[in-house]
């Protein structure tokens, strides 16, 4: 964060973005109690970033501090209706949230065995949680960082409600979903959604986090999801979001793994004004293998940002990325991807791309892969690529018969298609297909 | 097989020797009497004092960079000396007149002047030290209306040229060293190809830091008329010092309509022994600027030496249809340290740019490629494709790679890729299997990866460079 005296617009911000944590202090265990206290500490020493600063270069958060902040104590009204179309069918396990308030009534929680799915306010008072608490303790706010970043520092301040997911040693949820869906409704401008995975050794999980809006104003939502995922396992995680294109959503996620575990990720950003995802990944053991996909499709004034970090520390590790933006109108795509291989951390197998496709003359992209290798007996590669729809592929197609729109629509659909196409829960594809099919769609007319 | 490798790359610096010449120095420490007195020195128009003087008063209220990927301590601008000269004598109208001990260094070097100027055909303008004792084949290239010649004589002969062009690359406000640079700089080259001239021979031009102690500071304006075409030559190789030697320069260069400028680079300044101690620290601004229709620019540099190099020789590509190029290999081996790349800046329509980096880095050393692709929103159908890729040789060295790739225009197309990969197993055995013993199987895998950049360099320096390579990383592989 930067150094130099922040002004009185930013300063103003952040101490409106802190003001609730501070009355919200009492109750809960210590070690909670505890964690808010130093998180909060924390960031009210730090500053809030500006172009200033390397890693927000390209994002401008101006127009956020200029953002009047409303937290709200209960979530405003989602009508059931809309939230049922919200819903993905394969998930029987829903944790609803709106405006970063846990909403019993709409959320529905399978009963599955050495599965456990709930708020974390009411984990603490429930006595079928008390032999998975431990290790809920154990990670919880320690697997996000929050020394650095003012964001996920201001999140853990208001650390009460949280999604938090359980799964125990061995269990395998196979193709069954959790989804964890945080709906904005407008009634409140400030929300800090949290998330919590664990899984067990060996255990094996889908979790969809997933960002909507039913409301249109101007809102702030600031979230921060933990993955701790044990030795063996497997962990498909997939974010999804969708806020309106008036909202500013900040999102850090960090993925702790552990010896010979998997994570498979899928990051899709749809809306927002501004977005901005913290992507995190520490292969904290040996034999460890990731793969993330990501998709910004923009339009409009949305600036979409990506921050991605694998840190390879140990030996034996994989990772591979795809990111892909689009960007059409104004809009601006971002991307920052870094691969840090470690000194010992040998045999490591690392690939990274990111792929960008401007569809009007005014989109802009600024893109940084980015590695750091400390170890010789490796394999990292990344590429890079910002361009067009190629004319020829259009000509290919239209020799065909397609129509000139029609040919752009197909080629922008299919550049999108390979990151969705391979999203374990079927609807969540077919969600996604059919917005990518109306973006387009909407730039035929 | 990492202890043999080891070997081959620890050989002591070859040029390492000190020549004891009577220089004229000038006290420690910078201020603005300082620059008064190099100008003074220097006997320079007012109009040059008053570039140097803004150019230091701006250099005052500038902080140093402290973004590169570079460790150092922190350099003491109060305890360096910013200029040295060797003693004047009277002017020089044959090699004979030469001191001999400073002909005697060249011959150390293996740059017997006249004999290397005769049979490669090469005009070699010596800058040792700060100021250029001679040059050679002026006449030859005054009768094509080539000037070539040390800066100080293009400040007193073509002061109309410098005035228009310094500075318009690189302004004074442009980095710190840049700042520094254009307050106290002592000499260096300069080059004007008129309209529709190509030049008959590759310039070449050797800079030497000679006196302990003391910055260097060369600036280079390299301009190339509609039509005009040169290949420049620029070799460093530096006496053997304890105490960390600053050398900042600045090169400049403009291509006009259809103008082509060729710049190659083998640097190999001292790079401190085995423990990291002693060594050059190279930070360098050059840039190019493609201004007219059709031209283009084209960096090509082998960087070898120095402690810790910095440098990011850059395109900016104006006019219409111009082009950029980067050709570079940077080695870096026990405690050396780089952070080189290039810009390449698309303003003009249709303007392509082509980056290939290789970095090679063994011992303890961290080697970084940062570059920077811009695509302007008026820049159509602007067109980039970079390369880096890096090798690693042992466990204990860094690779890094920061490309920036901020493109504004949606006809452009810019590709980046890049790699890290070491010397494989498999490699060395399939070698052995046809009888090629593994130090000479190292050095044809290590040219093997150079190459693509090695066939840019001219046919002396490519013959050079591999040599180099080889004697660098001699005891690195095995």
């Amino acid at each position: 964060m930067s150094t130099v005296e922040s002004n009185p617009v930013e300063s103003d911000f952040l101490a409106s973005l802190l003001a609730p944590a501070a009355q919200t202090a009492e109750g809960h265990d210590l070690w909670l109690k505890a964690r808010r206290a130093s998180a909060l500490e924390r960031a009210s020493a730090l500053s809030v970033p500006t172009t200033r600063d390397e890693d927000w270069r390209f994002t401008d958060l101006s127009m956020l501090y200029r953002l009047k902040l409303k937290a709200a104590d209960a979530g405003g009204q989602v009508d059931s209706a809309i939230l049922t179309t919200l819903m993905f069918p394969e998930a029987t396990t829903r944790l609803v949230f709106v405006d970063g308030h846990f909403d019993r009534s709409a959320s529905s929680i399978a009963q599955e065995e050495k599965v456990r799915v709930g708020n974390l306010e009411q984990a603490l008072r429930d006595s079928a949680w008390r032999s998975t608490l431990g290790e809920v303790e154990s990670r919880l706010a320690t697997v996000a960082r929050v020394e650095h970043d003012v964001f996920a520092a201001a999140n853990t301040a208001f650390l009460r409600e949280a999604a938090i997911v359980h799964v125990a040693a061995g269990a395998q949820l196979g193709d069954t979903p959790i989804q964890v869906i945080n709906v904005a409704t407008g009634h409140a401008t400030g929300s800090n959604p949290r998330v919590l995975v664990v899984a067990g050794q060996g255990s094996g999980c889908t979790v969809i986090e997933d960002y909507v809006a039913v409301g249109g104003s101007a809102y702030f939502t600031n979230s921060v999801c933990e993955i701790a995922i044990g030795p063996d396992a497997e962990v498909h995680h997939i974010k999804l979001q969708r806020e309106a294109d008036t909202a500013f959503h900040i999102a850090n996620t960090t993925v702790l793994m552990q010896d010979n575990s998997r994570y498979r990720n899928w990051s899709v950003g749809v809306g927002g004004r501004i977005s901005r995802h913290n992507l995190h990944v520490v292969q904290d053991g040996t034999g460890i293998d990731c793969d993330m996909h990501g998709l910004a499709m923009i339009s409009g004034r949305q600036l979409a940002d990506t921050h991605s970090s694998v840190d390879h520390a140990l030996p034996y590790g994989a990772s591979r990325q795809v990111h892909k933006t689009i960007a059409g109108g104004s809009a601006h795509a971002v991307f920052n991807g870094k691969i840090l291989v470690r000194e010992g951390a040998q045999q490591t197998n690392s690939s990274q791309q990111s792929r960008n496709l401007l569809l009007s003359q005014r989109a802009k992209v600024d893109t940084k892969p980015q590695l750091e290798i400390f170890a010789d007996d490796v394999k990292c590669a990344h590429g890079a690529t910002v361009g067009q729809i190629a004319a020829d592929e259009v000509f290919y197609l239209k020799s065909r018969g397609l129509s000139e729109t029609a040919a752009r629509n197909l080629l922008t659909y299919a550049f999108a298609k390979e990151v969705v196409e391979h999203i374990p829960v079927a609807s969540v594809i077919a969600v996604l297909e059919n917005h990518i099919l109306e973006q387009t769609r909407t730039k035929e007319a | 097989m990492s202890a043999v490798i080891q070997n081959l790359v620890n050989q002591p610096y070859k040029h390492g020797f000190h020549t004891d010449i009577e220089s004229d120095i000038v006290p420690k420490g910078l201020n603005e009497d300082v620059v008064r007195v190099i100008s003074a020195k220097k006997r320079e128009p007012d109009w040059l004092l008053e570039f140097r003087l803004k150019a230091f008063r701006h250099w005052q209220t500038m902080i140093e960079p402290e973004w590169p990927n570079v460790k150092y301590p922190k350099i003491d601008f109060q305890d360096i000396s910013y200029y040295s000269a060797p003693r004047p004598k009277a002017t020089k109208k044959s090699m004979d007149e030469v001191d001999p001990e400073l002909l005697r260094t060249f011959e150390k070097l293996g740059v017997p002047m006249h004999e290397r100027a005769a049979l490669a055909g090469v005009a070699v303008d010596v800058v040792f030290d700060s100021v250029s004792v001679t040059t050679t084949y002026k006449e030859k290239l005054a009768e094509v209306g080539i000037i070539f010649c040390s800066f100080s004589e293009a400040v007193r002969d073509h002061p109309e040229l410098v005035k228009q062009y310094l500075g318009s690359v690189v302004p004074h406000t442009d980095n710190f060293y840049a700042a520094l640079n254009s307050a106290v700089f002592s000499d260096g080259s300069f080059c004007y190809i008129p309209k529709g001239v190509k030049c008959p021979m590759d310039l070449s031009t050797y800079f030497r830091i000679n006196t302990q102690d003391t910055g260097q500071f060369e600036r280079t304006l390299i301009i190339a008329e509609e039509g005009g075409q040169v290949s420049y030559l620029e070799g460093c190789t530096a006496p053997q010092f304890d105490t960390n030697q600053l050398h900042a320069a600045v090169v400049e260069l403009i291509a006009l309509d259809n103008a082509e400028i060729k710049y190659s680079t083998v640097q190999n300044w001292y790079a401190g022994d085995e423990e990291g101690k002693g060594g050059i620290y190279n930070f360098v601004t050059k840039r190019g600027l493609c201004k007219g229709f059709n031209s283009k620019i084209s960096w090509t540099q082998v960087e070898t030496g120095s402690a810790i190099t910095w440098k990011y020789p850059s395109c900016v590509l104006l006019g219409d249809n111009s082009v950029g190029e980067f050709y570079s290999v940077a080695l870096t081996n026990h405690h050396q340290q780089a952070d080189t790349g290039t810009k390449m800046v698309h303003v003009g329509k249709n303007t392509r740019s082509r980056i290939i980096s290789k970095g090679i880095s063994a011992g303890l050393s961290n080697n970084s490629y940062r570059g920077l692709v811009k695509i302007g929103a008026r820049a159509d159908g602007a067109r980039n494709y970079s390369q880096c890729d890096s090798m690693l040789i042992g466990d204990l060295c860094g690779a890094h790679t920061f490309p920036y790739l901020q493109v504004a225009n949606k006809t452009a197309t810019v590709e980046h890729e890049a790699s890290t990969s070491k010397i494989g197993e498999e490699q060395l055995f399939y070698f052995s299997s046809r009888g090629i013993e593994t130090e000479e199987a190292v050095s044809m895998i290590i040219n093997g990866f150079v190459r693509d950049v090695f066939i840019h360099l001219p046919m002396e320096f490519a013959v050079e460079a591999t040599k180099l390579l080889g004697l660098k990383l001699e005891g690195s592989v095995g």
